[in-house]
């Protein structure tokens, strides 16, 4: 089987990049979704990143450093990145690992996120006028 | 008298009483010397029989009553699942989760809190979060004693968990000995909302809303901006 | 290898080799298979799950792979699953301080060890430098 095969679509609704993570990845995939994103925003000039892992059974430390990773390097690039969907057995894991992920937004569901993202970007029409 | 009695085959005798004993030291209980002869030798012939009779029936016995233990001890153990059971049962029941407002939980508890109880309810609290989509939930405490080191870092655990799935957890009715605890054992709950009362939290929860509304309806009205454009 | 109190009473579950990043992602998914047939709750099998990834990642980074065995068995009156982590690596210089919190081992990464530690409900490690590091961790209901 080809790893490298594997790329985890990103879609593009609006302002917004939505991506659903739904397979247990390994560290390279993770490295290069980052990546990916980050170009993603770069080429498309998206404003928001929704990423949704309510599939995810569990998030370890590199996962873990990669969402918060892309979150600050998302910042940079002048979007906001939301983690959606995080099931309680994974948000008290990483706790308990010791990972709080401060700084990350995170929302309950899709709609949430949304609503977030929609808010953020408000936000910033009224403080540029 | 003098005349020694027919004493017949002495030495396969002998042979035969050792052999059978040596059988029933390897658990051959049904061994027996059964000897037809009658002589000055067949009475402890028979004596040893009637020993190995009393032993059959001791052995028996033992085997028997060592079955009614190991029943026993099963039925101990069963009964001591379901006591481990009712008590999970009896934890989970102790911590309930309502709604009462839209998008608010509130999960009051009351007594005092171990690592264990504290441990299912965060588990409940947070399960209820993710099912019912609310975003604040308020863990009053007023029913609370006291807590120790292990308590405070569970509720502590609760909140930071809350927030990474992108809900905000209020801890509130927190006691003066509680406070005091909480200080002097150097947690730092200064990244935590805390309200003195139930009340507050309420207070504060519904405020939350009325700004997450007003949120909504500007997101509506700017999709709506949108299309008149 | 490095030697551990010899155990007894376990049941070999398993034996897997940590070559590639893909037997990470392999065998953690072997392990929490093996914890919900132990009849764990869906928040220990994460931890358990969490922990050893970990683990896993530490072999295939700084030893460049190892052995991972899966046991069940029985420890103080617990029914336990024991994971052992085996590598031929380097070995770690100062135990005491990759086991306390806020270390890392540059680049920020560090071995995780104490947050995998609060994870199980034991873990034992022995190291020696130049011939590698053994890690055993047991979970259990």
């Amino acid at each position: 089987m080809d790893l490298h095969e594997k790329r985890i679509p990103i879609i593009k609704i609006r302002d917004f990049l939505i991506v659903s993570i739904q397979v247990d990845m390994h560290d390279k995939l993770a490295i290069q979704l980052q990546s990916q994103i980050l170009e993603e925003i770069g080429r498309t000039g998206a404003k928001g990143v929704l990423i949704d892992i309510s599939v995810l059974e569990m998030v370890d430390s590199f996962i873990g450093r990669m969402l918060s990773g892309m979150a600050s390097m998302a910042s940079i690039m002048d979007a906001a990145v939301v983690i959606v969907g995080m099931q309680p057995a994974v948000a008290i894991t990483l706790v308990e690992l010791g990972l709080e992920m401060p700084g990350v937004d995170t929302a309950l569901n899709m709609e949430k996120g949304m609503e977030m993202l929609e808010k953020r970007l408000k936000d910033l029409e009224h403080n540029f006028f | 008298m003098s005349e020694p009695r027919n004493v017949k085959n002495l030495k396969d005798r002998i042979n035969r009483i050792e052999d059978i004993l040596a059988s029933v030291a390897a658990g051959d209980m049904d061994a027996r010397i059964e000897t037809e002869i009658e002589d000055d030798l067949s009475g402890i012939e028979a004596a040893i029989d009637l020993l190995i009779d009393d032993l059959t029936d001791e052995l028996r016995q033992r085997e028997k009553m060592q079955k009614e233990l190991e029943t026993k001890l099963k039925e101990i153990q069963e009964q001591q699942r379901t006591i481990v059971q009712q008590q999970e049962d009896l934890l989970e029941l102790s911590s309930p989760v309502s709604k009462v407002w839209d998008n608010i939980l509130i999960l009051p508890v009351i007594g005092t809190l171990d690592s264990q109880r504290t441990q299912i309810m965060m588990e409940n609290l947070l399960q209820k979060i993710v099912d019912t989509g609310c975003t604040i939930s308020i863990l009053d405490i007023t029913g609370v004693p006291t807590v120790d080191t292990q308590v405070a870092n569970h509720l502590l655990k609760t909140v930071t968990s809350a927030r990474l799935l992108g809900a905000e957890c209020i801890i509130s009715g927190i006691s003066p000995a509680i406070a005091q605890t909480i200080v002097h054992l150097g947690i730092d709950l200064s990244t935590i909302r805390t309200k003195a009362t139930l009340q507050d939290a309420m207070i504060y929860a519904m405020k939350q809303n009325k700004r997450s509304d007003e949120m909504k309806v500007l997101s509506r009205n700017a999709l709506s901006d949108e299309k008149e454009d | 290898m490095l030697e551990l109190a010899p155990d007894r009473n376990f049941e070999l579950l398993g034996e897997y080799a940590i070559e590639t990043e893909y037997d990470i992602v392999m065998a953690r998914q072997t392990v929490r298979q093996f914890a919900k047939k132990a009849g764990m709750g869906i928040v220990d099998q994460t931890r358990i799950t969490t922990a050893v990834s970990e683990l896993f990642r530490n072999m295939y980074n700084y030893a460049g792979g190892g052995k991972v065995l899966i046991e069940r068995g029985d420890v103080e009156s617990h029914d336990a699953l024991i994971i052992t982590c085996i590598d031929h690596g380097p070995g770690i210089e100062n135990l005491e301080l990759a086991m306390s919190d806020g270390y890392t081992s540059g680049m920020g990464m560090g071995y995780g060890l104490p947050g995998t530690k609060r994870l199980v409900d034991r873990f034992e490690i022995q190291s020696k430098i130049n011939e590698g590091t053994t890690v055993r961790i047991m979970k259990w209901k």
